[in-house]
């Protein structure tokens, strides 16, 4: 369940940062969007709104928020199964609570603004996404979201970092149905994260040759995946050398996009951005030099063979 | 006894996916068929007689050797028959399946029997993650059978099951019984965080003590008579549960009220 950011600017009047620090990540995040605007719903701008900050550590957003629960790393997944368990006021010992951090003060003054609200959004970073638990902590905030439309409006949205990464989602999901972990190799997409998802197949090194546009694993991913980049052909597109590129059999150098090239960008609830370029540039484009590798591909045989070649007794 | 003898010769460098692997598809086919059987290595149709030597015919029981790492979907919705394989097995093991038997002198990769209906595996080794877990998107995991892994396993065992029985006989990782809405899960060698997080019914026996959800009610020590049943059940599996009186007793635990669920954990207290 998400909204846009003009949703948020004109109607929330209860956010929720969890497992972020906008203040430095999304500097302009309270300015333009979630704080500090005025709109005909919330008049007063700032004074109307509510916004609670969950971290595991006081961060320079902390002078921002009107309350900051601060949580005990590692527990957010406990936190918010408490907090589902309170909205439908089930029993929770004070042992149990003290768990997280928190006192039950706190937790019943949280479930109860929380079901106060008008509009609720929770904006969750990378300290919930990316810690223990990873997809099961996001997949917590959602469900914690869902329920409360039981008493008020609520919404959740992931606070996107980087450039376009929403845009690989959105385009991946409308042309295949999925947003990432896909696989291509019977000739129609499957999904499955864990098996298909990058990390996860560079670490086991089920590839023999890897092409990347537009990001740089060898900076972020576990040391396996890095080691076999470098032992299969790599191909990187990307304006800047890189620690993928230094790594890769071949680096072509494109023009940077919104910079030099045009093109569409995603913003972090999924509003398309044209962007027009400002500069010239010498380089191709991204999109001009996979088109171009798409035509020398297509003049090959096909390699798809006989169809169908559904994975047998998927259902049933 | 009749059966086919397969024997990998070398290593696949992609992933090879062969679910034609299975006692039901092999049990009326000559050699030579199942020598063509199409199996996919990445992208590109191949022979299955590219990757493996093949002897015996016409059978449902099939024999395996060999470093099968990257081959998975084996045994998929398989209903009848037996497969055993000599050394590790990649990811899908016996998925789907409704009937036979799964034998690995080995290690398996992740979803060893996902979505299962029925039937019976016994991983000699590790399993991977998500074992008779439920597939991305999917409400309803393992709905039968037994799961045996004598080794340790991954996160998320036993993710959405219905109904089944699996045996963890080494230490799980997180998330194990996660979302589940019955069945059993016995955990001899216990398991790290969040066992049984969001169940909603179900029974989760653990040998060793567990680090809880905060989510999960005590409700009292005592010896559930169903144990003393079920114990002779997972005896002639060559599993041995303590039930007796004056060798300890459960504790018993009741949750995930985060959903709010019914479902059960049992820790075993011995005396002393």
């Amino acid at each position: 369940m998400t909204c846009t950011l003009g949703e948020v600017k004109n109607r929330a009047d209860f956010i929720v940062y969890w497992g972020g620090n906008p203040a430095e990540c999304h500097p302009r995040h309270f300015t333009k969007y979630t704080l500090m605007q005025k709109s005909r719903f919330l008049p007063r701008g700032r004074k109307d709104r509510t916004m609670v900050l969950v971290d595991i550590r006081e961060t320079k957003s902390v002078k921002a928020a009107d309350v900051f629960l601060q949580v005990r790393p590692g527990k957010d997944f406990e936190l918010i199964t408490i907090l589902r368990a309170m909205i439908k006021d089930q029993p929770i010992s004070d042992a149990q609570l003290a768990e997280t951090g928190l006192t039950r003060e706190q937790l019943q003054d949280f479930v109860t603004r929380m079901k106060a609200a008008k509009f609720g959004v929770f904006f969750f970073g990378m300290g919930l996404s990316m810690t223990r638990g990873k997809h099961m902590n996001s997949a917590a905030l959602l469900t914690l979201a869902a329920e409360l439309n039981a008493f008020t409006k609520f919404v959740a949205m992931p606070m996107r970092g980087h450039g376009n990464v929403t845009g690989a989602d959105v385009i991946m999901r409308w042309q295949t149905g999925y947003p990432f972990g896909i696989s291509f190799n019977r000739g129609y997409p499957r999904y499955n994260p864990g098996e298909f998802s990058t990390v996860d197949v560079l670490v086991r090194g089920d590839t023999d040759c890897n092409f990347i546009i537009g990001a740089d694993p060898g900076a972020t991913m576990p040391k396996p995946a890095i080691e076999h980049l470098a032992s299969v052909p790599t191909i990187v597109l990307d304006p800047h050398v890189t620690h993928t590129s230094k790594l890769a059999r071949v680096h072509i150098t494109t023009a940077p996009a919104g910079i030099s090239a045009p093109g569409t960008a995603y913003r972090m609830d999924e509003i398309p951005m044209p962007l027009r370029p400002a500069l010239e540039s010498p380089y191709p484009s991204d999109e001009e030099v996979v088109r171009r590798i798409k035509e020398t591909i297509l003049k090959k045989p096909d390699w798809m063979g006989e169809r169908p070649q559904m994975l047998t007794s998927q259902v049933g | 006894m009749n059966k086919i003898k397969l024997t990998l010769r070398e290593a696949p460098k992609v992933v090879l996916e062969s679910e034609v692997i299975t006692p039901d598809r092999f049990l009326d086919q000559s050699n030579e068929e199942i020598r063509a059987s199409v199996v996919y290595h990445g992208k590109r149709q191949k022979r299955l007689d590219d990757f493996f030597d093949v002897d015996g015919e016409r059978s449902d029981h099939i024999d395996i050797h060999g470093d099968l790492t990257r081959v998975r979907h084996i045994g998929r919705g398989m209903t009848r028959g037996s497969v055993t394989i000599h050394g590790d097995v990649g990811m899908h093991l016996g998925a789907m399946m409704s009937g036979g038997a799964i034998e690995v002198h080995g290690n398996a990769g992740d979803w060893v029997g996902g979505e299962m209906k029925n039937g019976k595996i016994h991983i000699h080794g590790d399993a991977g993650q998500q074992v008779g877990a439920a597939y991305r998107g999917s409400v309803i995991g393992m709905r039968g059978g037994t799961i045996l892994v004598d080794g340790d396993a991954g996160i998320e065992v036993g993710m959405r099951m219905r109904r089944g029985l699996i045996v963890i006989g080494g230490a799980a990782r997180d998330f194990v019984g996660l979302q589940m809405k019955g069945g059993t899960i016995i955990l001899c060698g216990g398991a790290e965080i969040r066992t049984g997080a969001w169940m909603q019914r179900g029974t989760i026996v653990s040998l060793k003590q567990l680090a809880l959800m905060p989510t999960f009610a005590e409700c009292g020590a005592f010896n559930p008579t169903f144990l003393n049943v079920y114990a002779r059940h997972l005896d002639q599996l060559g599993i041995k549960l303590p039930y007796a009186e004056e060798q300890g007793r459960y504790l018993r635990y009741s949750g995930d009220r985060g959903v709010p669920g019914k479902g059960e954990i049992l820790i075993w207290e011995p005396v002393g």
